[in-house]
């Protein structure tokens, strides 16, 4: 770093360094690229965000604190790298607060449908406001924590908390939507809670 | 426990994000009530089958190529070799970067010419940024440190704008690297800014190259927050990042503050106080002010201020003096 020749001793760190690189970070390169797919909506940006995210992770992998999570650690690298593109091609930043208000008018909950397809899960997903998918992609599928999330997209706990919560709801109303549309009302409702009591009962 | 109440809180049980009285409460309900145990158990469902439907999704998966690609480009890069283009497109810079290329070759050869006025601006503008900043100076930190450890301190540059950026710096260039401005070598910068800078990392290390009570060394180098520069020395404490900074207070409101000669007593007190979730301990010279900030319990911070302190507080004084 600071332009000292390489000696036998720098070999043995780098090699070092790159052996625990290899294994804190290189397996969550699959998991970091489908965010940053959906981050980009793009193959092409999505690999190149990958790449600039790995490649200063490595340059900073010794500030990284060994027992965290590392996944947590790229995820923040990333967004970090995201914004500054974003920046950079000069791209309007969706403003949350109007999608926050539309999600504070959802009054009743329907009870969470059942039967419904992977397509449907997807579709109902796609159909979130960005700020929502956001924190229930990073929540729920990659499992990180309300702290970790926070960290890595900049905003306080407490509005990552909450918008998880409307995410989520917002997600079950969707399918809920889309099953009564679809013919699977109350009678398949019941139908579907008798299987998840035996799932229940039998867990 | 209602059932509309569970309803609101069936997401965090299942995150395991309640505190274990509310999950007892959970579960009492849990007991008796078959229609949340259906609902709980459908959100469950939801929640697996979202994750395996986009974990899985054709659309979603990486390609084994890119996998590749990407694994020896960072192997090259790990070792200092030159990086080979291995696929389709080569190694490349990003799409975005290609794209606008030539725009940045025009702005270059506008920079180039405008230099002075760019200089002259940026000037302006962080002085007017510093203005806004004493203006916002948020809450009130809190003096944390008790009497009977540091007595008397002077709760002077410790609540301050000044540590506020020490803290900031800590945060977006330690802990999160993502400063506007790429950090530059420490000894060039003391070359270039600031002669304090020169041999700081000397002062910080012994001469066996140890960082005191055991830290690590992990880099060290000059950066800028909010329009300031820093020496930035970083370290690792019980596996905590520590920011060693150091900073000329120049103009700004502290340096006239503390423009009377500081008074032996004065110059050896080190102060505490927790700035934006972050312990700062600092200690200060005639021109200059030094803080470690880090996310350590306050006395491990003020530990290792003190051992820091005397060589470097000896480095500073002697090159202020020789000034």
């Amino acid at each position: 770093m600071f332009g000292i020749a390489p000696t036998r001793e720098s070999q043995v760190t780098v090699e070092k360094q790159w052996t625990a690189f290899e294994a804190e970070a290189m397996p969550h390169a699959t998991s970091i690229f489908r965010i940053a797919l959906w981050l980009t909506r793009d193959q092409t940006e999505a690999e190149d965000l990958v790449q600039e995210t790995l490649t200063e992770a490595l340059a900073s992998f010794h500030r990284f604190v060994r027992g965290t999570n590392c996944r947590a650690w790229l995820v923040s690298i990333m967004y970090h790298r995201h914004s500054k593109r974003r920046k950079a091609t000069t791209r309007l930043h969706l403003v949350s607060d109007a999608e926050e208000r539309i999600a504070e008018t959802i009054a009743f909950e329907a009870p969470t449908p059942q039967n419904v397809t992977d397509e449907e899960v997807l579709g109902a997903l796609e159909r979130l406001p960005p700020a929502f998918q956001e924190v229930v992609i990073l929540a729920d599928v990659e499992e990180m924590s309300y702290k970790e999330i926070a960290a890595a997209i900049d905003v306080p706990m407490g509005t990552v908390m909450s918008r998880i919560s409307r995410g989520r709801r917002l997600l079950r109303g969707e399918l809920a939507s889309y099953a009564r549309a679809h013919g699977f009302g109350q009678s398949g409702q019941r139908r579907i809670s008798r299987v998840s009591e035996e799932s229940v009962r039998e867990s | 426990m209602q059932c509309r109440e569970f309803r609101d809180i069936a997401d965090s049980y299942l995150g395991n994000e309640l505190i274990v009285e509310t999950n007892h409460e959970v579960i009492s309900h849990l007991e008796h009530c078959s229609e949340c145990r259906c609902e709980l158990a459908a959100r469950r469902e939801l929640r697996s089958q979202l994750r395996e439907a986009f974990i899985k999704a054709p659309e979603n998966q990486m390609s084994e190529e890119f996998g590749q690609r990407l694994s020896a480009r960072l192997h090259e890069q790990a070792f200092g070799r030159s990086v080979t283009p291995l696929s389709r497109r080569g190694w490349h810079p990003s799409v975005t970067l290609r794209r606008t290329s030539w725009l940045a070759l025009a702005a270059c050869l506008v920079l180039a010419t405008g230099f002075g006025l760019v200089l002259v601006r940026q000037r302006m503008l962080e002085r007017s940024s510093q203005q806004g900043r004493q203006d916002l100076a948020g809450r009130e930190p809190t003096p944390s440190y008790p009497a009977q450890l540091n007595p008397g301190i002077p709760v002077s540059i410790v609540k301050t704008e000044l540590a506020r950026d020490a803290a900031g710096d800590h945060r977006d260039c330690a802990v999160h690297f993502r400063l506007a401005e790429k950090p530059i070598d420490l000894e060039v910068a003391g070359r270039k800014y600031d002669p304090v800078y020169v041999n700081l990392t000397k002062a910080v290390l012994s001469e066996q190259g140890d960082v005191p009570l055991g830290a690590e060394f992990v880099e060290a180098h000059s950066c800028v927050f909010e329009g300031r520069r820093f020496a930035h020395i970083i370290l690792r404490y019980h596996g905590q990042l520590v920011s060693f900074l150091v900073t000329e207070m120049g103009d700004s409101k502290e340096a006239k503050t503390n423009a009377a000669p500081l008074t032996n007593q004065q110059a050896q007190v080190i102060a505490c106080s927790q700035l934006d979730g972050y312990q700062v301990s600092c200690f200060q010279t005639a021109r200059h002010a030094v803080f470690i900030v880090s996310d350590l319990p306050e006395g491990d911070n003020l530990a290792l201020a003190r051992a820091l302190a005397p060589s470097v507080f000896a480095h500073i004084t002697r090159v202020e003096s020789a000034a």
